[in-house]
């Protein structure tokens, strides 16, 4: 009898400790999951535009949801959890990265919510940022951290499509730091750090 | 002795010159320094040669001061700008270039100090005097002086660059190189909302009466008279199209459509527009310490990725290449990775930092394209090592930090290309 438990104890052990290996080798499984989920996550993210009531700014909005959508903004632009991206705080920034040689920045609040986000901004302030990385305080973005140099080269018509998406998208209140100089993870030097997560203020 | 007396005479006559203009124009000069590092040299670079680090990846590149040579002028062609021209491009930017209205975020005097100081990068502001054009009396735009405008662009040939209908999709002549080695084309003369020096007809004029310096665009002076060049900015302003803004649902609708027939028929332009807009080149490039990108490499893969606890990446070359880059792929192999994210030896990548989860939305027509750019692009050898995995042990005990501590772990992106291939020598600055 008392052998027979122990073997029990000995099988259900390792069973255990087999599964808890397996779980820290499988879980997230990644590269497992059809890549239809990953897809349809991200596409479902964005939201519809039926609720534009004039027709030529719901096109050019579907235009720019299409721009937006394949350039992969929310990659960035989107603060992460655990399970991923949040999409309650859809485009609503909070992602940091840094450089040595640019300080940490993290990614701006792209809803049109008027205190934290671009509510306030006017069009040739956004075309501005897109366009040549300069905020509307004037402050210079790296070109390594938000793309800019390549969106510079899209067609004024395509920029406004994008503003006219952003402008449409729905409001999140997410305050997001300023540009801060100093590195806080120790890192080889000239090297640029991807950190997901979400670096919002506590409100 | 009396030549060598007259010879130091002149030195020291210099010298108090240059004395005296330096004591006149410090104050101005060390506020546009500062204005100039803070703002400028970014792009400009801190000397002025135009190679700040993002210049790489920009067309058209910041402008090198040292050649004292600029585009925008009402000066004869070849001459320098006045004041008041830089003040112009400064104040109300190139449209359609990085090069925004800096009028909206900077004063006139702190505009006007830092020219003075962007004018110190090349000797011609101190050698020469601007030759300012006389612009004629302005011809108010008529139906009459259009026609008349049309008959001077026949006359002159503009088709022959900027196409029949001004959009130069017809043109004779495309490609074009500008004096500094960079590609150009003729601007689309149907928005000019995109006209880099203005869109007033008398900036329009001052194009064909100065030329654009530095580019294939001459001065027409000489080949027509002030009246007909006053004629044909009247013609040019004329053949603008509406822009989508402007549009009503059908026009908008009809718009869109024909942007993507044209976007069927010129795959290869498409496909460039869209590689250069979503920013491929970016991680599929090398990048130096500062950030900036090895030029001849572009698009040559070779960036290092560490994606914790997953693996270490090294981008891909993306250059037709056959043994290195994409030469040898086909075509559904090639959007497999881009739309699935699925290797060429059948194994699957993560959902980043590889964006295949964006790019999967992209519709066929736009996959095509890039696919019929990136194969038409010059072939560059860049061999690039394998992917690394970390071995099982280490693999667990990271998983374990990060599921069970909670531990994030960042990406980190190195400098340097991993690839065979050696960065140009004239990246080695």
């Amino acid at each position: 009898m008392k052998k027979f438990l122990k073997w029990t104890l000995i099988v259900v052990g390792s069973l255990l400790v087999i599964g808890f290996l397996g779980f820290l080798y499988m879980i997230p499984p990644l590269t497992v999951i059809p890549q239809e989920e990953f897809i349809n996550g991200t596409s479902a993210m964005h939201q519809t535009l039926d609720h534009i009531k004039n027709p030529v700014e719901r096109l050019m909005a579907e235009r720019g949801r299409y721009i937006v959508l394949t350039t992969g903004c929310s990659d960035c632009h989107t603060p992460q959890g655990e399970m991923g991206p949040i999409p309650e705080k859809f485009l609503a920034g909070g992602l940091a990265l840094a450089a040595d040689y640019a300080g940490t920045v993290y990614s701006r609040n792209l809803t049109p919510d008027p205190a934290t986000g671009l509510g306030k901004r006017t069009d040739a302030q956004l075309m501005r940022t897109l366009r040549s990385g300069v905020f509307h305080t004037g402050r210079l973005i790296n070109y390594r951290a938000m793309p800019w140099a390549g969106f510079s080269k899209m067609s004024d018509e395509d920029l406004r499509a994008v503003i006219a998406y952003l402008r449409n998208i729905k409001p999140v209140r997410h305050d997001i730091p300023d540009i801060k100089q100093t590195l806080n993870i120790a890192a080889p030097p000239h090297v640029e750090i991807f950190i997901p997560g979400d670096f919002a203020k506590h409100e | 002795m009396i030549r060598s007396k007259g010879g130091s005479l002149a030195i020291l006559g210099i010298v108090a010159l240059f004395l005296s203009h330096l004591l006149q124009a410090q104050p101005s000069l060390d506020l546009g320094k500062e204005i100039y590092m803070a703002r400028c040299s970014m792009c400009h670079g801190t000397d002025g040669k135009g190679d700040g680090a993002p210049s790489r990846a920009l067309n058209p590149k910041p402008r090198d001061f040292t050649s004292g040579k600029f585009k925008f002028r009402s000066t004869e062609s070849g001459s320098i700008p006045t004041d008041d021209d830089l003040v112009r491009t400064v104040q109300s930017g190139l449209h359609g270039t990085s090069m925004i209205d800096w009028g909206a975020l900077m004063s006139d005097d702190s505009i006007r100090a830092v020219i003075a100081y962007l004018k110190t990068f090349s000797r011609r502001f101190t050698n020469e005097k601007p030759k300012p054009v006389r612009v004629g009396t302005a011809i108010p735009s008529s139906k009459a002086s259009i026609a008349a405008g049309k008959r001077v662009y026949e006359k002159l040939q503009c088709a022959k660059c900027h196409g029949d209908d001004g959009t130069g999709a017809n043109a004779i002549q495309k490609e074009f190189t500008d004096d500094w080695g960079e590609p150009i084309r003729a601007t689309s003369l149907t928005e000019p909302w995109a006209f880099r020096g203005g869109v007033t007809a008398r900036d329009v004029y001052l194009r064909f009466r100065t030329g654009i310096d530095g580019t294939p665009m001459p001065s027409y002076k000489g080949s027509a008279s002030d009246e007909e060049m006053w004629h044909l900015a009247n013609y040019v302003l004329s053949l603008a199209r509406k822009p989508v803004w402007a549009m009503s649902e059908q026009e908008l609708k009809a718009f869109y459509d024909s942007q993507r027939e044209w976007a069927r028929n010129n795959p290869v332009a498409w496909g460039k527009y869209l590689v250069e807009t979503k920013g491929c080149g970016d991680c599929h490039s090398p990048i130096r310490e500062d950030g900036s990108m090895v030029r001849n490499l572009h698009l040559a893969g070779g960036q290092k990725w560490e994606v914790k606890p997953y693996a270490t990446l090294y981008t891909a070359n993306l250059t037709p290449d056959k043994e290195t880059g994409i030469g040898a792929l086909t075509d559904d192999q090639l959007r497999l990775a881009i739309t699935r994210g699925i290797r060429r030896d059948g194994t699957r990548m993560l959902p980043f930092p590889m964006p295949w989860p964006s790019y999967a939305s992209m519709s066929e027509e736009d996959v095509k394209a890039i696919l019929a750019y990136l194969r038409s692009m010059p072939p560059i050898k860049n061999q690039i090592p394998e992917r690394e995995t970390p071995n099982i042990f280490s693999y667990l005990i990271l998983k374990f930090r990060m599921l069970i501590l909670k531990e994030g772990f960042p990406a980190f992106i190195y400098p340097g290309n991993a690839g065979m291939a050696q960065a140009g020598k004239e990246e080695q600055q």
